[in-house]
């Protein structure tokens, strides 16, 4: 494959803007041949959009995207979607159709009307479907898969389409961490085997380390940083990128850089002595299920009153059901959530809203809305009909706003709000409640570094400053470790350990529950188990057997590569 | 670092603390139903002008509170007034009737008429028509087939959960269905009966009396606040189901209450004006236009909308147009390029 340097791809003064308002504005920029390239930067950068641009999805209002020297927009589309294959953020298959008939749609920019699939057609799809391991699953229809298998399924379409190009738009978000760890390792072997150039935009940082030859940051719709990921992970270009602090350690494995942004708020010992905790949850031979499935067989476990408890495990391991099932969401078919000793249904309903807040995952506004109704409606379980607003009202929304930093937002409309925001917004809601118990399912979905220990620290401040019983399910487990008093791990609907971060966080368990290999060391600032994937490129797909814990466990101590003071 | 245009609204809202009881009052809102109340006044002064017996308005206002000349007393009193008001009520009916739907749906596409709600009220009051039965109950047994329209929609759209895009193309099929059934009624009884039904199903406030407008300002009357109250739990049922009942919500006894109630709106309007087509949808698109987001408020300005809206256009079918139309034509013939207008602006959106 070409590798000559600068690449085929690239950018000249390109300025995309929707409507009027640019998002990004006069970027050159060169994508290597042969390389794995990441884009990153916080919500909002406008790194979606250059990848859109890149895949001829947007037309520039300046500049151009070049291909060999050819202007893409003025290209016909399929001789671009020859050379460029894009895995876009989320797509849906039509309900029923096949692994193999939607990778063969892959092909579609190779053939014409008429035209009987070709012998390069079988092929090109026999051979995507051999890449990305698919094969036994080829007749199974998309939409029954899980998460990183229909990922896989699309990655494979887009590779059928045979470009020396790939595209792909965070083509890990809802994934859990080994299915995260699945599709990176599909990419870096794409990548190393088969010599193609991938061009992507991840959210996560350490992913992008892991995997990418090349980082480029964004930043407001301009380039920060453009280079190695060594080069590009130092602490203060972090800062201007997401604009958090962050720490940089090197992975003990293969000393590639870590990031770990810095919280506010020291770990422990900051609790406000005189606060009591409130608000103990228990599940006594919980059963949950939906339908025919059963997805909790049987589970016991205590949520200690005045504790920030998180629940980790693989996806579709039962962990938002439990958590439905201790805020009253879904009915037990036997065993009980119990609050404060009695079972959650026991309580009137209102009653019940009072004293547990619950967050539901990825909630929607309803258009129109503007943050100050959509924090007042948080206060619903106090109000009648009669008594739609008091004193008391105006005073816990204040609160929540103050609380939360929205205070400046309240006249906007939610749907208006970037990712951070709106989460910061839907908290808000749930904190004007005042309730002694949060339940909050993924807080942190959707959101960059920065917002992601935006909202956490927020949710600490309220367990540390007012006693606040917290449970949450977290899918990240870096914030999982730093965030949590109380760790419970889960697996197929029954928990394999529970208790404080460093005596759950093991590399034995990171491979029990989550199938992948891993180091765990601690964490300079909080002391915090961290959680690090090992991306192996081999062709068994990065699965490694555990040799893991010895060497992490030597590892303990990471070496700190910079640190950066700011007050 | 937002890329969207900022948008800063801030509606003035009141705080109204009266002993145990409290409201937020949105005052724009206030203003806009007060001003709505207004313009339907003059309105309907002014229609009742109009006629192949033109009357002054001065008469017009005089005969109404009992004080002009006799002969224009009974035209205006029993004659005019009763078919404005007729207009009005059902204008409002309808229109909250759409509002209901839209806000427990959470689809801006769903009213009464389009997901066979209306279709089910005709349905039977058909029925009940051609088979030559005692029409003082038609508002009652066409509520019955209203809710059984809804009731089957419902059930048929279920799978544990309501998801909006189903409930369309199921109350499409009903609709349909509904009105296939009412055409094979018509074809099946004598003529002199059909003839009367037919009339009816175009959807018409032409010859109502008193006794309509007493059906339909009592059911106004009551269901009317019944529904602004609703307004107040519907808002946070918007949400979806979890976060409405992590709130402390009975969301099932909530959407019944809501959906019973939107069916009773729509089916009296229909059982008396027939199914009058697009009101019910379009009127609480441009009450939220006006006055934003759904509240008890804006409930009560669309009812005012959708009463100047029949208003206005039962005036234009009866005098301004070559042939007096029934008022059904005349909102379909307003509302279909509005629906398209709407889809449009829905597409361009995503």
């Amino acid at each position: 494959m070409n590798s000559e340097h600068g690449g085929r791809l690239r950018t000249g003064e390109l300025t995309l803007a929707y409507g009027s308002q640019p998002v990004v504005t006069d970027l050159s920029l060169g994508l290597p041949d042969g390389q794995v390239t990441t884009i990153i930067g916080a919500n909002a950068c406008g790194k979606s959009t250059l990848l859109r641009a890149l895949a001829r999805l947007m037309k520039p209002s300046n500049g151009a995207v070049y291909f060999d020297g050819q202007a893409i927009h003025r290209l016909p589309a399929k001789e671009v979607a020859r050379r460029l294959g894009l895995l876009a953020q989320q797509s849906n298959a039509p309900e029923g159709v096949t692994v193999e008939d939607l990778v063969r749609r892959g092909r579609y920019p190779h053939q014409s009307f008429l035209q009987p699939p070709s012998r390069d057609d079988h092929e090109a799809v026999e051979r995507a479907l051999e890449l990305t391991g698919m094969q036994p699953l080829r007749h199974r229809p998309v939409d029954e898969l899980s998460g990183g298998q229909r990922q896989r399924a699309w990655i494979a379409m887009a590779l059928a389409q045979d470009t020396p190009v790939l595209l792909l738009d965070e083509p890990t978000t809802y994934l859990d961490i080994a299915h995260q760890h699945e599709v990176l390792s599909l990419v870096r072997r794409l990548n190393r085997e088969e010599g193609r150039t991938v061009v992507m935009v991840l959210h996560d940082i350490n992913e992008a380390a892991a995997v990418s030859d090349r980082i480029v940051a964004l930043r407001d719709g301009a380039v920060l940083a453009d280079g190695a990921p060594d080069e590009v992970l130092r602490p203060e270009l972090l800062e201007r990128v997401f604009g958090v602090e962050c720490d940089v350690v090197a992975h003990p494995r293969d000393s590639r850089p870590v990031s770990i942004p810095r919280s506010r708020l020291a770990r422990r010992g900051s609790r406000t002595p005189e606060v009591e905790p409130r608000g103990e949850l228990r599940a006594h031979g919980l059963r949950l299920g939906y339908g025919k499935r059963e997805v909790v067989p049987g589970l016991s476990t205590e949520i200690p009153a005045g504790e920030v408890t998180v629940i980790v495990g693989a996806n579709a391991c039962g962990k938002s059901t439990v958590l439905r099932a201790l805020g009253r969401l879904v009915e037990p078919r036997a065993g009980q959530a119990m609050l404060d000793g009695r079972d959650v249904h026991r309580y009137r309903h209102r009653e019940f809203a009072r004293r547990v807040g619950v967050l539901p995952q990825s909630p929607v506004p309803p258009p129109d809305l503007l943050v100050e109704d959509l924090v007042a409606a948080g206060r619903y379980p106090h109000q009648r009909w009669y008594r739609q607003w008091s004193r008391a009202d105006a005073r816990a929304v204040e609160r929540a706003l103050a609380a939360t930093g929205t205070e400046d937002l309240r006249g906007r409309p939610v749907a208006q709000l970037s990712g951070g925001q709106r989460q910061r917004a839907f908290l808000a809601m749930t904190l004007a409640r005042e309730a002694p118990v949060l339940l909050l399912d993924e807080p942190t979905t959707f959101l960059d570094i920065a917002h992601q220990v935006e909202v956490l620290d927020l949710v600490r401040e309220a367990n540390r400053e007012r006693g606040v019983t917290v449970l949450m399910v977290l899918h990240d487990l870096a914030l999982a470790c730093r965030y949590a008093d109380r760790l419970i791990a889960m697996k197929d609907g029954a928990v394999v350990a529970a208790g404080t971060p460093a005596e759950v966080m093991t590399p034995e368990l990171v491979q029990a529950v989550f199938g992948v290999e891993a180091c765990v060391v601690e964490n300079g600032q909080s002391g915090a188990p961290l959680v690090l994937p090992v991306y192996g490129h081999r062709d068994d797909g990065g699965r490694q057997a555990v040799l893991a814990g010895r060497a992490a466990v030597e590892a303990r101590t990471p070496r700190t590569r910079a640190h950066t003071e700011v007050t | 670092m937002s890329a969207v245009p900022i948008v800063e609204r801030r509606r003035p809202v009141a705080n109204v603390y009266l002993g145990p009881v409290a409201f937020r009052v949105d005052v724009r809102c206030l203003a806009l139903i007060a001003g709505g109340l207004a313009v339907l006044a003059v309105l309907a002064a002014w229609t009742m002008t109009l006629g192949s017996f033109p009357i002054p308005l001065t008469e017009v206002v005089k005969s109404t509170v009992g004080a002009g000349k006799p002969e224009h007393e009974f035209i205006v009193r029993e004659l005019r007034l009763p078919r404005v008001l007729c207009a009005v009520l059902v204008g409002a009916l309808l229109a909250t009737a759409g509002a209901v739907f839209q806000g427990v749906v959470r689809n801006p596409l769903v009213s009464p008429d389009i997901i066979g709600i209306d279709a089910g009220a005709s349905l039977v009051a058909v029925w009940w028509i051609v088979t030559g039965r005692d029409t003082t109950f038609l508002p009652v047994v066409a509520f019955g087939g209203a809710a059984a329209a809804a009731m089957g929609i419902y059930l048929v759209t279920w799978r544990g959960g309501v998801a909006p895009g189903r409930l369309i193309l199921v109350g499409i099929g009903v609709n349909a269905l509904l009105g296939a059934a009412t055409t094979f009624l018509m074809t099946r009884y004598p003529i002199e009966r059909v003839s009367n039904a037919m009339l009816w199903t175009t959807g018409s406030v032409y010859a109502t009396s008193w006794a309509d407008v007493r059906v339909l300002a009592g059911t106004l009357g009551v269901l009317l606040p019944l529904t602004v109250s609703l307004m107040w739990p519907l808002r946070v049922l918007q949400f979806g189901d979890d976060t409405a009942k992590g709130m402390g919500m009975r969301v099932e006894v909530v959407r019944l209450g809501l959906l019973l109630s939107g069916c009773g709106l729509a089916a009296v309007a229909v059982s008396i004006a027939g199914p009058v087509g697009f009101v019910a949808f379009v009127v609480p698109h441009i009450a939220r236009m006006l006055a934003g987001p759904m509240t008890g408020g804006v409930l009560v300005l669309t009812a005012v909308a959708g009463g100047i809206l029949l208003l206005a256009a039962d005036t234009v079918g009866q005098h301004f147009l070559p042939v007096a139309l029934p008022v059904g034509v005349v909102t379909a013939a307003l509302g279909a390029p509005y629906f398209l207008f709407l889809l449009y602006r829905v597409n361009a959106r995503l």
